[in-house]
């Protein structure tokens, strides 16, 4: 389970090795049912998620995530299951909303000139995205608890902190919200010392232009970054710096996370 | 074997062919043909056209849309050629990237399923002109017309190819 997140998103975070070329290992669909979700939708032709010949690499609580080969490249499919503890009609709006919006969110980031995966295929029928497999990438999670746990080149950390600081900045300047601030929603492509940094995981975003928004997308990630890795105060405050230093409208982000702070969970209510 | 052909993941029962030809002479014979149904393909303009990628991913999307029944134009192969343009204008898209009249090369996109076989001799032998393999396709593109009809932002060229831009505008075009 990834650190704090809101209700229902689940973090898809990767893990470090590469799961290799899919070996046509045919994902087990008893876990999943796919059929006649939702009894309004009829008689609509089957599209099932074919994910058969592709490797079932994460379970989230939101989807699952599958690596394999699509039409000749090396692909990921994020597929959102159908949950069957939601209200059905709510389950289908929902699941189409949120691939929609991240498939959006996803040309959005690159046509601003942010790092985010090459969206191949979205079927709405099943909530699959089909997207670019950032290949042998490992998550900034994943780095800096290694870089961390080895205690070796400790200041490059520093430095991805500042390129995350970056990025985000430039990501707001768009007025692009994440929704899901994670350390296991960003990926660093090999070799890491490129710091060539990718952010995934666009189910939550919307667009807004309030610096109240773009706080609270702060505030989740550095709620989400002090608990998953300890003592790295110093580590979240470098990004903050870089974030002021690039961002253009970030003095009044940086004061409506300061008071966000303050309206957190666990606040003391003394004095 | 110069064409190229590739099973869809999705679609096990359907396989893409890919035909390129070059000093074609009966582009106009050819559109009438395609337009009557006499040569069952998309004839795309392969000046437009950076790497099968974009074709197979324009082809798998107009697959699955027709399964579902839920194509924007009449036809598979209309749809095929529709799914290649960055916008949702349906002629324009026709227009762009289908082949003119006085066009000298020729993409055909055949594609094969459980009920509709395909004949690729009789097919190559109603062209007028030279068949070439795929890898040829980098001469006929002609990147600044592509450049052109899918505008990358100079941000988005720095963190990707031109590949990868259009196929993310073709991708999501619906719901941009």
């Amino acid at each position: 389970a990834g650190p704090a997140a809101s209700g229902a998103a689940g973090t898809c975070g990767r893990s470090a090795e590469a799961a290799g070329p899919a070996d046509s290992m045919p994902t087990s669909w008893a876990a999943c049912s796919m059929a006649g979700g939702g009894g309004e939708v009829g008689a609509r032709a089957v599209s099932s998620p074919p994910l058969r010949g592709l490797q079932l690499v994460q379970q989230g609580a939101e989807a699952r995530l599958y690596r394999g080969q699509f039409l000749g490249r090396a692909a990921v499919v994020k597929f959102r299951f159908p949950k069957r503890y939601r209200h059905p009609a709510l389950e289908e709006r929902l699941s189409r909303r949120r691939t929609a919006q991240e498939a959006r969110s996803l040309l959005r980031c690159r046509r601003a000139g942010i790092s985010a995966p090459v969206v191949y295929f979205v079927d709405y029928v099943s909530n699959c995205i089909y997207l670019e497999d950032i290949v042998e990438s490992t998550t900034v999670r994943d780095y800096i608890t290694s870089v961390q746990q080895s205690g070796k080149d400790t200041n490059n950390l520093f430095l991805v902190a500042e390129k995350i600081g970056e990025v985000l900045a430039r990501m707001h300047d768009e007025d692009l919200i994440h929704g899901d601030l994670t350390t296991s929603n960003m990926l660093l492509r090999p070799p890491v010392e490129e710091l060539d940094l990718v952010l995934i995981d666009f189910g939550l975003s919307f667009i807004s232009g309030l610096p109240e928004d773009k706080g609270v997308d702060l505030y989740v990630l550095e709620r989400a970054f002090l608990s998953t890795h300890p003592n790295t105060d110093a580590l979240f405050e470098a990004l903050l710096k870089k974030y002021s230093t690039t961002s253009k409208k970030s003095s009044l982000v940086i004061k409506k996370l300061d008071e966000v702070r303050l309206r957190g969970r666990k606040r003391s209510m003394v004095g | 074997m110069q064409h190229f052909t590739h099973q869809l993941e999705l679609f096990p029962d359907c396989s893409v062919t890919l035909i390129l030809f070059n000093d074609v002479k009966n582009a106009v014979a050819l559109r009438k043909k395609a337009m009557e149904g006499s040569i069952d393909g998309a004839l795309i303009n392969p000046a437009m056209i950076v790497d099968p990628f974009q074709i197979l991913v324009a082809t798998n999307k107009a697959v699955h849309l027709h399964r579902i029944g839920k194509m924007k134009t009449r036809t598979l192969n209309a749809e095929i050629i529709f799914n290649l343009s960055p916008n949702n204008n349906i002629s324009d898209a026709l227009k762009k990237f289908g082949i003119s009249d006085n066009d000298s090369a020729v993409l055909i996109v055949l594609i094969e399923d459980k009920e509709k076989t395909v004949n690729l001799e009789s097919i190559i032998s109603q062209v007028e002109g030279q068949q070439v393999s795929l890898a040829e396709l980098h001469k006929i593109t002609d990147i600044a017309k592509v450049k052109k009809m899918y505008r990358l932002t100079p941000q988005e060229e720095k963190i990707g190819t031109l590949l990868d831009g259009i196929i993310c505008r073709m991708s999501t075009k619906d719901i941009a």
